[in-house]
């Protein structure tokens, strides 16, 4: 373990970019906090997960698929640095890890793993969430994790690559461990995912009717904040843009809430209505992927029910579904 | 850190060249194809391919020719779209992009040595065709087969002169319908859906599978009917039509439920399908 002074970071971060193409928490003159490049704006590592996606430093909203430049085809580039990015909260990476399987399964996705493989991935914990609450350590799933514990930063490695860019900094004066912290977080029973848990079952079961999906299909506006912002939420549309020199395909995140998601060139559409969409988007992550991949996909990071506009997010949803029907 | 192992370009399509244009009907062609550096296609029946135009984009084609043919193989497209306009307008010579074939083919193993009956409607023959192609290059591995083909009327009846040869062939039982010919005063043979076809059928459930491929509203109806000769659900096979935008089980526009169209499909048996919201 190593110690980072906050009066350091600024140094820190300017040693990595040397090596690495760095992103991590930014705040932006608007006052927006998001995942970006040093350059955007000054660090802002306090308040909790970031309202962006995190994942889409490797799924990005838009991504190349490949040009074609006189007939002759060529797919992305690597990134010219492999990408280190902090910001990932624990509940961050569990959905970075559950994205990871997804591109890797089956026919792996060398677009996702151009700009995965090699990069670091470094979390943020401890007394840095909203208003200076407690973040419990993740304690792994990535290279190297920053632990707040209320005056410096605890960077903790995990991997080879976490050890090498840690190893500049400073020994702690006095041993230390942030075991402690993650222990009593996990000996807490957590309410949200007992309620995902329970509203898992309930559709696994078939016991949700027809008409509560209608109800939140009406209160769904179609915004699809929902999905842009969750990071387990991988679909995508594929199109192809046209210039005078080149054409490019690309990939860009869609969303299953728009009536066009599904439907077919004969008109024929299996979502065909705001209910189905509705369904859709909670079942999936509640008991299609479970089926699949042997757990939720939703590791409650926040994110949909602190966008959606209309109260429709996960946990509302879950918590509704589980009052009625549980 | 992570290190996960990608052997190939997941997007990028492969180069073949038009070899021949064929009308089926006034909105539908079947294009001759073959990829450029000579290699076969590699699919089985019931797979299809990404079709990629540049600027255009890409679509899911099913596949409609066996690969017990030549190493050419054949696509069926109805004009539907930018992308499906822009290949109408394609001639012989002319490149197109292609990559796959993806998904999961018709169980030919499961099907050899029984009494088959391959029901489908509308653009459905074009897969079934590499299928009925298939049995009809290989007559000895499966039992007796039975066609029945619905179309919307005869100008857009698919693969005519195939549909002809299958009902002059001693191999096969071919019977074909219409839902409409008031417009065609030539026409003589059933009218009505697809569905009355299959009464007349004499099969032993326990020898026979029924495969279906069609427009969706013509699954449930053909499934009651074969249900009713008490055909089981683990005897009827399914090719589905979904919207399949990266074929490679990404995208997740295909999705039935936990399923993948593209990849756990688009061929299913029914009693692995028939409890899932939407399959059918």
């Amino acid at each position: 373990m190593k110690i980072l002074h906050p009066a350091q970071l600024n140094n820190f971060i300017e040693r990595l970019a040397k090596a690495w193409e760095v992103r991590l928490p930014v705040l932006l003159p608007d006052g927006t906090r998001v995942i970006g490049s040093p350059g955007d704006g000054p660090p802002a590592l306090h308040g909790g997960a970031v309202m962006g996606k995190p994942t889409s430093a490797f799924f990005p909203h838009h991504g190349t698929l490949f040009t074609s430049d006189g007939g002759k085809l060529e797919g992305p580039q690597n990134p010219d640095l492999p990408l280190f990015v902090l910001g990932f909260t624990p509940r961050d990476l569990a959905c970075l890890r559950f994205i990871d399987r997804f591109f890797a399964d089956g026919l792996c996705d060398d677009v996702y793993f151009r700009r995965r493989n090699n990069a670091l991935v470094a979390g943020l914990s401890g007394l840095c969430g909203p208003g200076g609450i407690m973040i419990p350590p993740a304690g792994g799933g990535c290279d190297l994790e920053f632990f707040c514990d209320g005056s410096c930063w605890l960077v903790i490695p995990y991997s080879d690559g976490g050890r090498e860019v840690s190893a500049g900094l400073s020994d702690p004066a006095l041993p230390t461990s942030v075991e402690l912290f993650r222990q009593a977080a996990l000996s807490q029973p957590d309410e949200q995912e007992e309620l995902l848990r329970r509203a898992s079952e309930l559709l696994r079961a078939d016991r949700v009717p027809d008409h509560f999906w209608a109800e939140i299909g009406d209160r769904c506006i179609a915004c699809t904040g929902c999905n842009l912002a969750c990071p387990t939420c991988t679909c995508f549309g594929v199109q192809d843009w046209r210039s005078a020199q080149k054409t490019e395909r690309s990939r860009m995140w869609d969303s299953c809430q728009l009536d066009g998601f599904m439907r077919e060139a004969s008109g024929h559409n299996p979502l065909g209505s705001e209910a189905l969409r509705s369904r859709r988007r909670i079942h999936h992550k509640l008991a299609a992927d479970p089926e699949k991949w042997g757990e939720i996909s939703c590791f409650l990071c926040g994110r949909c029910d602190a966008v959606c506009p209309t109260g429709i997010g996960m946990v509302a949803v879950a918590r509704e579904m589980v009052a009625r029907f549980g | 850190m992570t290190d996960s192992p990608c052997h190939s370009s997941l997007y990028l399509p492969f180069e073949c060249e038009i070899v021949s244009v064929t009308d089926l009907t006034p909105g539908e062609k079947l294009f001759r194809v073959r990829r450029k550096d000579g290699a076969p296609l590699g699919h089985l029946p019931g797979q299809f391919v990404q079709l990629s135009l540049l600027g255009y984009g890409e679509a899911p084609i099913s596949v409609a020719s066996s690969p017990t043919r030549d190493g050419l193989f054949e696509l069926g497209v109805r004009r539907a779209g930018t992308l499906t306009g822009a290949l109408h307008r394609m001639n012989a010579g002319d490149t197109i992009g292609i990559r796959g074939p993806f998904g999961r083919p018709f169980d030919l193993p499961r099907l050899r040595g029984q009494d088959l009956v391959l029901i489908s409607g509308g653009c459905g023959l074009a897969p079934m065709r590499s299928l009925i192609q298939y049995c009809e290059d290989r007559p000895d591995e499966f039992g007796t087969i039975a066609i029945l083909y619905g179309a919307k009327n005869r100008a857009n009846t698919l693969f005519k002169e195939d549909l002809a040869a299958w009902q002059s062939s001693a191999r096969f039982a071919c019977s074909l319908t219409v839902d409409n010919s008031s417009d065609d005063q030539c026409y003589s043979g059933n009218v009505g859906l697809i569905t009355a076809l299959i009464p007349p059928l004499a099969f032993v459930p326990e020898k026979t599978i029924a495969v279906i491929v069609g427009p969706p509203p013509m699954y449930r109806a053909v499934i009651d009917e074969l249900k009713k000769l008490r055909l089981p659900a683990g005897r009827i096979v399914l090719s589905l039509e979904r919207q399949m935008r990266c074929g490679v089980g990404k995208c997740g526009h295909c999705t039935i439920e936990h399923l993948y169209c593209c990849q756990d499909g688009p061929v299913f048996w029914l009693n692995e399908i028939e409890h899932l919201r939407g399959a059918v």
